[in-house]
């Protein structure tokens, strides 16, 4: 039997295991709830708006011609064109603005719907599914991670949908916690339990740090 | 910002939703009863009549084109602002996403600097680029006050696993006075 003793065999044992860009990517967006599409969305019609304005403004000011800028607002040679295919226009009309309808109430839907929590479903066997509800799962983590050195409170929950959930904590730390050494046994100890208690290969996780409002001294002793 | 957008998101959604509604409900009141004076839910033939007395270079379309373009602005700047001005932390592997916020990190470099004996009071802003200090110190303290004190927080900031530094600037203003 040889038993191989060199530092790189070790080293490559110890090597952490890479992880996947998709768990890394989702372990960012749990951070909080996105507001992309909002913010995209407004940004658009923010910019439609401008260069509307703009464009009539300079319309307004002779800039495409003094001719153009004399011209009715509702031009006789637009009501023409209209009028000459009413069946077209009105088609066109219904058609946008049921699309303005339903882009409308579809963004208001995603807009206030509240952020899902999903629980985990563990194989309990051959006719047996054993449901771990969303808030069960937080505050196991969450007091477990509360037990850590240096950290006041905690909070915990799950975030992403049933099939990728991530978990999102919040830990309160005191004012003299070492941040590395809370990291560090959050990810071996509370993480790792969760991890195995779960039966889920990859947990993704967004740590948010605060710290804990110190106690108000009494003014009376 | 984040929360301004997080109310107008939705207001934008249902203005676009009910104009897209109106817009269907006229036309195809326009289209089915053709008897129908003016429109069923907005006066849109009233409209059109000032509309069509109105021109390109009116004053009123200057100003409203002005004041549409300067929302669509707002509306731009808005959305663009509304980003979390998180600060990153490294992680102890690349499953986790550690951040905390520039107010967390004023905190603590505000209580660094304020256990100083020399300091009487201390303002910190701090974003994830840089941390800027005023401190007040008693006119008596030591010419090489400043330099403690960025020495403490460049202390501070080594112990903390942020992923960017944050360039460090102290300002000491003297305060008169006894201690």
């Amino acid at each position: 039997m040889t038993v191989d003793m060199s530092k790189g065999g070790d080293r490559a044992a110890e090597a952490p295991a890479p992880v996947d860009p998709r768990v890394r990517r989702r372990s960012r967006s749990a951070v909080a709830r996105s507001a992309g599409g909002d913010r995209w969305l407004t940004v658009l019609i923010g910019l439609v708006l401008l260069l509307a304005g703009v464009g009539v403004a300079l319309l307004s000011y002779g800039v495409f011609g003094a001719g153009r800028a004399s011209r009715p607002l509702l031009d006789p040679i637009m009501l023409d064109i209209v009028a000459a295919e009413p069946l077209l226009w009105r088609s066109v009309a219904i058609v946008g603005g049921v699309l303005l309808a339903v882009f409308g109430l579809t963004w208001v839907a995603r807009s206030v719907r509240p952020e899902p929590r999903p629980d985990v479903v563990l194989n309990g066997g051959a006719d047996t599914t054993i449901r771990v509800s969303s808030a069960a799962a937080g505050e196991a983590v969450a007091s477990q991670a509360e037990t850590l050195p240096g950290v006041a409170r905690a909070r915990a929950r799950l975030v992403g949908s049933a099939a990728a959930p991530a978990l999102r904590v919040t830990l309160w730390l005191a004012d003299d916690a070492d941040v590395r050494a809370v990291l560090a046994r959050l990810h071996d100890e509370v993480l790792a339990t969760a991890r195995a208690s779960l039966d889920l290969r990859a947990l993704p996780v967004a740590v948010r740090l605060e710290l804990e409002r110190p106690q108000p001294t009494p003014r009376v002793a | 910002m984040r929360a301004v957008l997080r109310v107008l998101a939705p207001l934008l959604g249902i203005v676009l939703a009910t104009l897209g509604v109106l817009v269907v409900i006229e036309v195809v009141a326009a289209w089915v009863l053709p008897e129908q004076e003016g429109g069923l839910l907005v006066p849109w033939p009233e409209w059109g009549r000032v509309l069509a007395g109105l021109y390109w270079n009116d004053i009123l379309v200057r100003g409203t084109a002005i004041g549409v373009g300067v929302v669509g602005l707002l509306l731009v700047l808005v959305a663009l602002t509304a980003r979390r001005a998180d600060l990153r932390l490294v992680a102890p592997s690349d499953d986790m996403t550690v951040t905390t916020s520039p107010r967390v990190l004023a905190r603590l470099v505000g209580t660094r600097v304020r256990a100083s004996d020399d300091v009487l009071s201390a303002s910190v802003t701090a974003s994830e680029r840089r941390v800027a200090v005023t401190a007040q110190a008693w006119d008596d303290a030591p010419d090489e006050l400043r330099e403690t004190l960025v020495d403490r927080v460049q202390e501070l900031l080594t112990e903390l696993p942020l992923r960017r530094t944050p360039r460090v600037a102290v300002s000491v203003q003297e305060r008169e006075g006894v201690r």
